[in-house]
């Protein structure tokens, strides 16, 4: 697999949010794309099962 | 004097509502730009305030319990005809709004006079209140260091004595942190507590409100005033009123100590602050909240991600208007994958359903509510451990992985953080930590720490 290339990525991703970047916000963005990579890569290793919902639950409407 | 003897008086009839603005509004002229806390000093309001409060008074009808206290809220909560700013330039365009948010309702309601808004970082997002537009908040207990943040102009109005209550608040430690820097007591209450509503979002399943004061008695009083039912905050999950009084009496709670995350990642002075407590309450249990650091790294992400869907309309069409320190945050928010995001919530509801395990063992948990104490203002890195680390991100290392599950949690400043040999003498506080809804427990800690002179706001030396 290809090393994480942030700033490809970043121009990517952005194109497909239509998010315009300007280049000189590129360091930032990437420093932080990486901390956040890191973080992931941090709670990847938490064993999950299929019954493992996500933390906010839809409520169709408040109880009265 | 505190908030609540002055509601006293003044319900009392011995002093004026109007005379205690008058001097309020004064000290806040005269040294207001040496703290830069306060965006806008609402005198007209409070002045009309102040007077309809007398006028009760004078007719022998009840004023309410915060009768005449004069209060301030951060800048993102509504006040009826003033732009609520959230921190920003951006927001400088949005028409004022419209009514008060509901908890500055509540507080007028109980009678407190409302001075005016305060300082935080851009959307609060930060740690430390460097406001890019509106320059940085300057702690009260050395002027060349940052009061922590978001709610930073909170906490500085609070310790430095322009006002003895304040709101702000917590997405990932915001009341937490500059209450602990500034060394004065913040609640950050249970999720769904308080309403929202009024309160500019930032990463909304994580957002609470709450209040700041320099005493005991003064938190109690405002958090006992701000609690209703509100159908229209999504979030709130009403269980009715709930008052608190802090009585000292700690007999029956089993008190445990945070293990393992909250043991590493910081300076000495925020272990020795949790050692002091701790040995006061007469505290040994090591208690670990199985996977915080994966709570941390959840919030962190949930976060960035929620943050930046919020501000994408501005990130698309005017970047360059955002503060850079929160610009890049959110930009690389909008990047983030789907499966980081997702994971992230489903990793949350993993690690609370672990932590709300440790409250069959323990009531209430002590752990440091930041890392060390209040940096220098424009400090980019810190040593910790023998790495350098970014100074921001860091300051919430502790309060992330509680807030990420809601839990409630009172600030309480170290009485002598001289005594305690903190660098500088500079206040320092410690979390209170407790399972969903039990505020009540925290008060009753909270108390008897304040009675055994371990816990309280420090002096400001000049």
């Amino acid at each position: 697999m290809s090393e994480f290339d942030a700033e490809a990525y970043a121009w990517q991703a952005a194109a497909a949010i239509n998010l315009p970047l300007n280049p000189a916000h590129l360091p930032g963005i990437t420093m932080n794309l990486a901390l956040a990579k890191r973080m992931a890569g941090l709670i990847e290793q938490v064993k999950l099962s299929p019954a493992d919902e996500a933390a906010p639950v839809y409520v169709v409407r408040k109880m009265p | 004097m505190s908030a609540a003897q002055l509601a006293a008086q003044i319900r009392a009839g011995t002093r004026r509502a109007a005379d205690v603005v008058e001097e309020r509004l004064a000290d806040i002229q005269a040294r207001n730009a040496t703290f830069n806390a306060f965006t806008e000093v609402t005198a007209t309001r409070a002045r009309a305030e102040a007077a309809a409060v007398d006028a009760k008074v004078a007719a022998g009808q009840d004023p309410g319990p915060m009768a005449g206290v004069p209060v301030a809220v951060k800048n993102l909560f509504d006040l009826e005809g003033l732009t609520t700013l959230a921190g920003a330039k951006i927001e400088r365009d949005t028409p004022p709004a419209l009514r008060d948010a509901f908890l500055v309702r509540q507080m007028r309601s109980a009678g407190a006079v409302m001075l005016g808004a305060l300082n935080m970082d851009e959307y609060a997002y930060g740690f430390t209140t460097e406001n890019a537009h509106f320059g940085p908040c300057h702690n009260p207990h050395d002027l060349t260091r940052i009061a922590g943040g978001s709610s930073g102009g909170s906490a500085v109005a609070v310790a430095g004595g322009l006002v003895p209550i304040t709101l702000g608040s917590d997405t990932n430690g915001s009341i937490r942190v500059p209450a602990s820097l500034c060394g004065i007591w913040g609640l950050k209450p249970t999720y769904g507590r308080l309403s929202r509503s009024g309160g500019f979002l930032f990463a909304a399943s994580f957002d609470h409100l709450g209040p700041f004061a320099r005493e005991l008695a003064d938190l109690a009083l405002v958090y006992n005033a701000l609690q209703g039912e509100d159908r229209e905050d999504p979030a709130q999950h009403w269980l009715g009123f709930a008052p608190v009084t802090p009585l000292p009496e700690i007999g029956g709670l089993r008190i445990g100590m945070a293990g393992d995350h909250f043991t590493r990642g910081g300076h000495a002075e925020g272990y020795a602050a949790v050692a002091a407590v701790g040995r006061a309450l007469g505290a040994t249990q090591s208690v670990t909240i199985p996977d915080a650091a994966m709570g941390r790294a959840a919030a962190f992400l949930i976060t960035m991600a929620e943050g930046a869907n919020l501000h994408l309309p501005n990130l698309r069409s005017r970047p360059e208007d955002f503060d850079f320190a929160t610009r890049d945050r959110f930009l690389a928010g909008a990047l983030l994958p789907a499966h980081w995001v997702q994971q992230a919530q489903r990793v949350r509801a993993a690690y609370r359903a672990k932590a709300l395990a440790i409250f069959d063992e323990v009531d209430v948990l002590i752990a440091p509510a930041t890392p060390y104490v209040a940096p220098k203002i424009g400090q980019d890195m810190i040593e910790v451990e023998g790495v350098s680390l970014p100074v921001r991100p860091n300051l919430g290392v502790y309060t992330q992985p509680i807030s990420c599950i809601g839990l409630p949690v009172i600030a309480a400043p170290i009485a002598d953080p001289v005594g305690l040999g903190t660098p500088g003498g500079m206040p320092i506080g410690v979390q209170l930590i407790a399972a969903p809804w039990a505020e009540e427990k925290l008060f009753r800690v909270a108390a008897r720490l304040e009675q055994l002179g371990i816990c309280a706001a420090p002096a400001v030396r000049s």
